[in-house]
């Protein structure tokens, strides 16, 4: 099995964003186990270090949450996006997408020499 | 996502997560625990066992406590968290010691207070509300004679120097006077000072004020600036009043202008309330007059040096030119920011003085402290054993130091406004206002806020540093360590409450002695009755046009007798000068006396006279020892007539009487018909000297004071005496003065002296009660143990009392020696303002030093009754 990678600072969030875009209302750990699984088992995603980064979130007012109940029965937290979620979701992909670009032209002369 | 309003809002949003902790953390546990739940759902259901499903689940999630913790920190703001934990603590701490609070607080606030009202003080001298632009730009035009430094100049020289010096950008001439302002109701005295038109455009007080000023001035109109305090007190703040006129000591003048508030003139003392320009007030051509103090505005760019060797220049042509005014007089040049700082250099002293007091206020304060936290070695060494850092306990100690400090300034600073309000009562008695622009401003709370987190360094850090400095092991088990360390701090401390006691003696000794002497001089035969109920209205009809000799005989001789005939006046008198006046009674007639042999062969002696009429007498109280007093027949045209003191007739007539015998005042010769009592002409500490009653009809003046004694009730005879003015001719312009008045007036400096001396003795014995209570506290505490084991064989609450108070009694004994000793080398700088005590009275050493025992015996009794409560069993257990 390779070697997880750690999560790039800054990138939880955008994958917080995009998950719930993608899902709608989630729980924290059916979103754990999304990223999870999304990164096809490559990243270490420690579950603990999710909740940190919703809560930041809920404070700047990218998501809510309210309580609900899960499949199985489970109460549980749910997030979903709010309207400035979804904008910031938007444009932080752009802007993602950008900078990968940008860094893709440095390191293509360098793969083929 | 550094989106600034979005970060905005999560701060928010995290305060606002300070405000429900427990709320937040409940919810976030319950989700934790659904989390978890899930997890171990979906490990079973892939055939774990629960066990190894929750273990799996925790290993995934990154420990419970780990992400509470996290989540935590994220979720408000840790340092406010810290810092409210901290705050409460100390409050609470705080609380729990209320005497401990209350004097560390009094002390500090005591310490702040004083510092901060000096500071003020200081402040305004420097004329901090100097509303000039460029202050730094303005120089004072001065001269130097043969006969030493003059600082006025006549106009004319002004505009010379204006004109020739091309190193100023202008000159401005001041000169101050008092005018009177008559409103509809009253008539007041008020300061003013006739300016130079471009006082104002020259000053850059006012832009719009300025040119309006020097326009009108040219014009030679009759106006007036009036300031914003005058404005405010006698027009009610009338918006409407630029334009109108009012009446100035008999004449009409238009207001053009309300000087911008806290403008008061050029001297930080004395406020003026109105400008005049001098081209209206005449004698503006007459190069001889020298009346103005002059300023001057330097160009840009111009140094002082260059200034000065110009004006210098100018001063030797105007001796050239002017030799009978101007020989040997040089001109130069002082910044005027630089003569107001050296002016201000006792206030400075002052505050090297409060600075110095505010040490000690913060040395007692740390002893205090001390004392205390010795009580909570064992707190803190088991908060180091857990785990605490030494950072974070020195942290929580200082921040109850910074919540001491905190309500000390603000009490300090209530405590300088009341001081401001006292400033009137301070100053002494004049018919102008006197006194500094002090108010509480964003300058004066800067200052106590600085000045107060600097104490909070002197006074917190070094207790808080020793109290963490502990060998917790040692002090666990033996709730004691250090004692070796602390010796010499406490031999320090001991030097410190010694000093502070004996300065405390010092000053009240000094307090003793000024005391005794107001109350000698209080007892002093003034020469009058004092017990009467005294108006004076000094009356001025000088001021007033049309008032001839004989008008203004008429005009004193109405209101006399009507003011006799109001209800409730017993006595009414008149007379060209009220007795006591420090400035007023100093005027001579030239006297010769046939017969006697003047001193050194002089044809003429300068003798102080007062001329009264026939009423003086009896209203005074001045008992004639011989002859008679005046009558209605010592006329104008009958036979010229004199009174003469006591002391006048024995230094002229020794063993003989002086009636009927004749001397010559300013040429006139008179007959001597009685002799009065001495009575005091200036002061009251005066010597008795000769002095000279003529009757008023003969001696008629175009100003007099009317003396009434009219009852208890002055006020009610104030009012009947306006209507009687108003009725007589309300144009004529009077001052009211009390016997109260002129008493405060007279004993003004002595009584000075006792708040003063006896104020700083009173703070310095209650600063050495606190420190020496702080040293037998700390001593106390330092010896539970001790007083258990001597307790325990057999020693009584008694001998433990005894034990302690030995200790602090030896303190302030030593303390009291050194003081009364340094007393007896010192108060004889007093001498010279002490009256019928000596410096050396051996009952104000007495009550000086029975006084500080006695504070010291209070001051150390609270901690030995605690040390006599110590329970031996207890005391002992503890180890």
């Amino acid at each position: 099995m390779a070697e997880k990678a750690d999560v790039w600072q800054g990138t939880l969030a955008l994958m917080v964003l995009r998950t719930l875009e993608t899902m709608g209302p989630q729980h924290g750990y059916g979103l754990a186990r999304r990223i999870e699984q999304t990164s096809d088992q490559l990243l270490a995603l420690n579950y603990g270090t999710l909740y940190p980064a919703l809560l930041r979130l809920e404070q700047e007012g990218f998501i809510r949450s309210r309580w609900g109940s899960s499949d199985n029965n489970r109460r549980a937290k749910f997030y979903e996006l709010t309207e400035a979620g979804h904008r910031q979701g938007k444009k932080a992909i752009a802007e993602w997408e950008q900078a990968t670009e940008i860094l893709a032209r440095f390191l293509r002369p360098a793969a083929e020499a | 996502m550094p989106n600034p309003a979005r970060r905005f809002r999560a701060i928010c949003s995290r305060f606002a997560g300070l405000l429900h902790m427990d709320h937040g953390n409940d919810d976030f546990t319950a989700e934790l625990e659904s989390h978890v739940a899930m997890d171990v759902d979906d490990g079973i259901r892939t055939g774990l066992a629960p066990d190894e499903a929750r273990r799996q689940a925790l290993i995934r999630l990154g420990g419970l406590e780990q992400t509470r913790q996290t989540f935590r920190e994220r979720r408000s703001l840790p340092w406010v968290e810290i810092l409210i934990r901290d705050v409460r603590y100390g409050l609470r701490g705080l609380a729990k010691n209320p005497g401990f609070t209350t004097v560390a607080v009094l002390t500090l606030a005591l310490g702040i207070g004083v510092t901060s009202t000096i500071f003020a003080v200081a402040d305004a001298a420097l004329l901090r509300s100097w509303p000039a632009a460029e202050p730094e730009r303005l120089v004072r035009i001065v001269a130097n004679t043969p006969q030493g430094p003059d600082d006025l100049f006549s106009y004319p020289e002004s505009q010379d120097l204006a004109a020739q010096g091309k190193s100023l950008e202008g000159v401005l001439a001041y000169s101050r006077h008092s005018a009177i302002l008559h409103t509809a109701s009253e008539s007041r005295q008020l300061v003013d000072e006739v300016v130079s038109p471009n006082y104002f455009s020259l000053l850059g007080t006012d832009p719009k004020l300025g040119p309006r000023f020097l326009a009108a001035a040219k014009n030679h109109e009759r106006i007036v600036v009036i300031s914003n305090a005058v404005w405010q007190r006698f027009f009610g703040a009338d918006p409407r009043l630029v334009g109108k006129q009012i009446s100035l000591t008999g004449r009409s003048f238009t207001v053009i202008g309300i000087a911008p508030p806290g403008f008061r003139g050029l001297m930080p003392f004395v406020p003026v309330e109105l400008w005049l320009p001098l081209t209206t007030w005449g004698g503006e051509n007459d190069r001889g007059s020298r009346d103005f103090e002059l300023l001057g505005r330097l160009r840009p760019g111009v140094t002082a040096a260059e200034a000065r060797a110009e004006i210098d220049t100018i001063g030797r042509r105007m001796a050239q030119d002017y030799p009978a005014l101007n020989r040997g007089r040089t001109v130069s040049i002082v910044s005027e920011r630089q003569r107001l700082r050296e002016a201000a250099a006792p206030t400075l002293l002052m505050m090297i003085a409060v600075g110095m007091v505010l040490l000690i206020c913060c040395a007692n304060v740390a002893g205090l402290i001390l004392a205390r936290s010795d009580g909570r070695r064992k707190e803190i060494a088991m908060r180091l054993a857990l785990g605490a850092t030494r950072a974070r306990l020195i942290r929580q100690l200082l921040t109850e130091s910074v919540l001491l400090a905190a309500g000390s300034a603000a009490l300090g600073l209530l405590l300088a406004v009341f001081l401001f309000r006292l400033q009137p009562a301070l100053m002494p008695p004049s018919k102008v206002a006197l006194g500094l622009d002090l108010h509480l401003d964003a300058t004066l709370i800067l200052f106590t806020t600085v000045s107060s987190m600097l104490a909070v360094l002197i006074f917190g850090l070094s207790p808080a540093l020793q109290a963490t400095r502990v060998d917790y092991v040692a002090a666990l088990k033996r709730g004691e360590t250090g004692a070796d360390r602390s010796r010499r701090r406490v031999t320090l401390r001991n030097a410190l409450v010694v000093v502070e006691i004996a300065l405390a003696a010092t000053l009240l000794t000094a307090s003793g002695l000024v005391l005794r002497s107001l109350l000698a001089s209080r007892r002093i035969d003034l020469g009058f009755d004092r017990q009467r109920d005294f108006v004076f209205f000094d009356m001025e009809p000088n001021l007033v046009a049309g008032y001839t000799p004989a008008r203004t005989a008429a005009f004193f001789d109405e209101v006399e007798t009507r003011t006799a005939a109001l209800p409730g006046v017993k006595h009414a008198g008149l007379a060209q000068r009220v007795l006591l006046s420090e400035t007023e009674g100093a005027v001579s007639k030239r006297v010769s006396i046939p017969g006697v042999q003047l001193p050194q062969d002089q044809p003429t002696i300068p003798v102080k006279f007062n001329a009264v009429d026939g009423n003086y007498f009896q209203a005074m109280g001045t008992r004639i020892l011989e002859g008679r007093a005046f009558a209605i027949t010592d006329s104008g045209t009958a036979l010229k007539v004199a009174v003469i003191s006591r002391n006048m007739a024995n230094r002229f007539w020794p063993g003989g009487s002086a009636l009927g015998r004749q001397i010559v005042v300013d040429g006139t010769a008179c007959i001597v018909v009685g002799v009065a009592e001495d009575a005091k002409i200036n002061g009251p500490r005066e010597d008795p000297e000769p002095y000279l009653y003529l009757p008023f009809a003969q001696w008629p003046s175009n100003h007099a004071s009317l003396i009434v004694d009219g009852g208890a009730d002055s006020r009610a005879l104030i009012a009947a005496e306006r209507i009687v003015f108003q009725s007589a001719d309300h144009n004529v312009p009077y001052e009211v003065r009390t016997i109260g008045y002129l008493m405060r007036q007279s004993f003004w400096s002595d009584q000075t002296l006792v708040g003063f001396v006896g104020t700083l003795g009173m703070l310095a014995i209650f600063l050495g009660a606190i420190g020496l209570y702080g040293v037998i506290a700390f001593i106390v505490n330092r010896r539970t143990r001790e007083i258990g084991i001597r307790m325990a064989f057999g020693a009584e609450r008694r001998n433990i009392v005894q034990l302690m108070l030995r200790q602090g009694l030896a303190l302030a004994g030593i303390g009291a020696c050194v003081g009364l000793v340094a007393s007896l080398l010192t108060t004889r700088f007093l001498a010279s303002v002490l009256y019928g005590v000596k410096p050396t009275d051996p009952l104000s050493f007495a009550a000086s030093a029975i006084f500080v025992v006695l504070v010291a015996l209070a001051a150390c009794w609270i901690p030995a009754r605690r040390a006599a409560s110590v329970d031996p069993m207890q005391a002992l257990r503890v180890e």
